[in-house]
């Protein structure tokens, strides 16, 4: 019966059947704000995954993608007054643009070279954001407009909610169809061994550069609903911690597993809340929490517990 | 016949050190060409040179044709250039069949978009590969393994899954870096039917090899490098009295 496992399809229905009935269990507009976030931080895990998990490529610096995005689109919205639906679309290609432009010479790098050169583009993006106060509103932060389409207003966390539960699953849905096609296979051919890839007729660079341009896609479309969704947007988004978080959530949850890098994302944003209880242990609590789990589980929760059931079976 | 490949003047220099110098030699099509010499005497970096692993340093390689001077590999594979590796370069993120898929990538459809939305076409081609991975598995041997993770592999299963990925992409020449590394006797006779019958089936075979007995056997030419330089070259009957092989590989008859 674990034969379930060989078929990541078996877990969309169940996906989609969690978040139709989640809300069920909701009492308050803070249970919806922090699904929310989960569903945000979710889907940019999964793009994230198919650039660390599969592709092997490492990036320190996805917030600077996100944080672009919400920038973007806060900014034509905002400022300039487009239609949202409009500077969505902007902030997607502005960002698929700048990860293309940047990813050649990047991806030629590997390991910690390659770490820090992604580690000093999200620095670089969240300077310019902090800085250009004039455009940006600096520090302090910006205010974003709401979004409508065709005139049905995008308000509030239950409307909210609904739009995400759908992009993630339509993520999902995306991450695993690309992996399991020849392009899936090319990339994970490349972290696998990439001299064999090369051989075997792959142009290793292309696919770095497709897939890290795939990846902040993904990044910067929830940055975007992010910024529509919270109506205020600050630098943090940008930042260096930010990347870190993202990079966890992956790791965390199980490389090279779409649902792993969404339970990575369902964890790390939902621990934080449930350990206020602890006050001033609360970081010292959810920091004991990794270390522990990347110590007993290297390979990360997903995959180290569907081999354990797979031997159990 | 005109030659499959031709190399010229070929040299390649690791920091002032000849790796390669000066060497020059055919591959007729449809034939079992080995390469022999000892350990450090260039093989595998001749092998990196013709596939385009390595750019040379000096010299001309033509294949199927064309000149493939510092091509890569990639493009390499495009005119029908195959190989395998002496360290296994085997994909352990993935399973037995999937390895041998990646070797039928640019036979494909490797558009993006289709594949991201899973249309029929790509389906289609992915359960057509399906179907031949797992036909070349077992020509090479490894029906046991076609629900196998690779890391779950042992190592000699490892070496013909690699000759199945290389066979994947349907190449006019297949480059073997020792394949028998590492094997018992009995695996040795496997490997060395295997061989034969992929030179059967009209794929030219170029082969680096220690095992001296596999060599004699099944070789149409021979190339022997010493140092870097041809030592000789010929049939395995020729070889075996030339008496400087003899004297600087074979050892004192």
């Amino acid at each position: 019966m674990w034969n379930r496992f060989r078929n990541p399809y078996a877990g969309l229905p169940v996906l989609a059947i969690v978040l139709a009935v989640l809300p069920l269990a909701f009492s308050n507009p803070y249970h919806y704000d922090v699904a929310i976030h989960v569903l945000i931080n979710a889907v940019v895990a999964v793009g994230l995954n198919l650039l660390i998990g599969y592709a092997g490529q490492i990036s320190l610096g996805h917030a600077g993608f996100f944080g672009l995005g919400a920038y973007t689109t806060g900014i034509l919205s905002g400022v300039y007054g487009w239609p949202p639906l409009l500077s969505v679309l902007a902030a997607l290609v502005v960002v698929g643009v700048l990860a293309f432009a940047v990813a050649r010479p990047i991806l030629r790098l590997s390991g910690h070279y390659l770490a820090m050169a992604t580690l000093g583009l999200g620095i670089l993006i969240s300077i310019v954001i902090s800085t250009e106060g004039w455009l940006t509103g600096g520090p302090d932060g910006m205010i974003v407009p709401t979004i409508s389409v065709f005139g049905w207003e995008l308000f509030g966390e239950t409307r909210w909610y609904w739009v995400m539960a759908v992009l993630l699953l339509v993520a999902v849905w995306l991450a695993l169809n690309l992996i399991d096609s020849p392009v899936g296979r090319a990339l994970r051919a490349v972290h696998g061994s990439e001299v064999a890839a090369q051989v075997a007729g792959v142009n290793t660079i292309s696919y770095k550069v497709l897939i890290f341009v795939v990846s902040a896609v993904f990044a910067a479309l929830m940055g975007t609903a992010s910024a529509h969704y919270s109506g205020f947007i600050t630098p943090d988004l940008a930042g260096f911690f930010h990347s870190i978080e993202f990079v966890t959530m992956v790791v965390l949850g199980g490389m090279a597993s779409t649902y792993g890098a969404l339970i990575g994302a369902v964890i790390l944003t939902t621990l934080p809340q449930l350990l206020t209880g602890f006050d001033d242990l609360e970081m010292v609590i959810f920091g004991a929490i990794l270390m522990a789990v990347m110590i007993f589980m290297p390979r990360g929760l997903v995959p180290t517990l569907t081999a354990r059931l797979r031997k159990g079976s | 016949m005109s030659a499959l490949m031709t190399v010229e003047g070929l040299t390649k220099t690791f920091g002032g050190v000849n790796a390669i110098s000066e060497l020059s030699f055919e591959i007729q099509p449809g034939h079992i060409h080995s390469v022999i010499g000892p350990n450090g005497a260039g093989k595998t970096t001749l092998f990196n040179l013709v596939t385009g692993v390595y750019t040379p340093t000096e010299g001309r390689i033509s294949f199927a044709g064309e000149d493939t001077r510092g091509m890569p590999p990639h493009a390499l594979a495009r005119l029908g250039m195959s190989r395998t590796f002496q360290n296994l370069q085997v994909c352990m993120n993935m399973t037995a069949p999937e390895n041998v898929m990646v070797g039928r990538h640019l036979r494909l459809d490797r558009r993006f978009l289709p594949a991201l939305l899973r249309l029929p076409a790509v389906t289609r081609g992915d359960r057509a590969c399906r179907e031949k991975a797992a036909e070349l598995m077992r020509f090479v041997g490894l029906e046991r393994y076609l629900d196998a993770d690779a890391d779950a592999m042992p190592y000699g299963a490892l070496k013909r899954l690699e000759i199945a990925r290389a066979l994947a992409a349907e190449p006019r020449m297949l480059l073997l870096d020792e394949p028998a590394a590492g094997l018992n006797a009995n695996e040795t006779a496997e490997i060395d039917a295997l061989i034969q019958r992929v030179a059967e089936s009209g794929v030219t075979v170029v082969l680096v090899e220690h095992d001296m007995k596999l060599v004699m056997n099944i070789s149409d030419h021979i190339l022997v490098l010493n140092y870097g330089k041809k030592l000789a070259e010929g049939s395995s009957e020729e070889i075996r009295h030339n008496p400087e092989v003899i004297s600087a590989y074979l050892g004192a008859a």
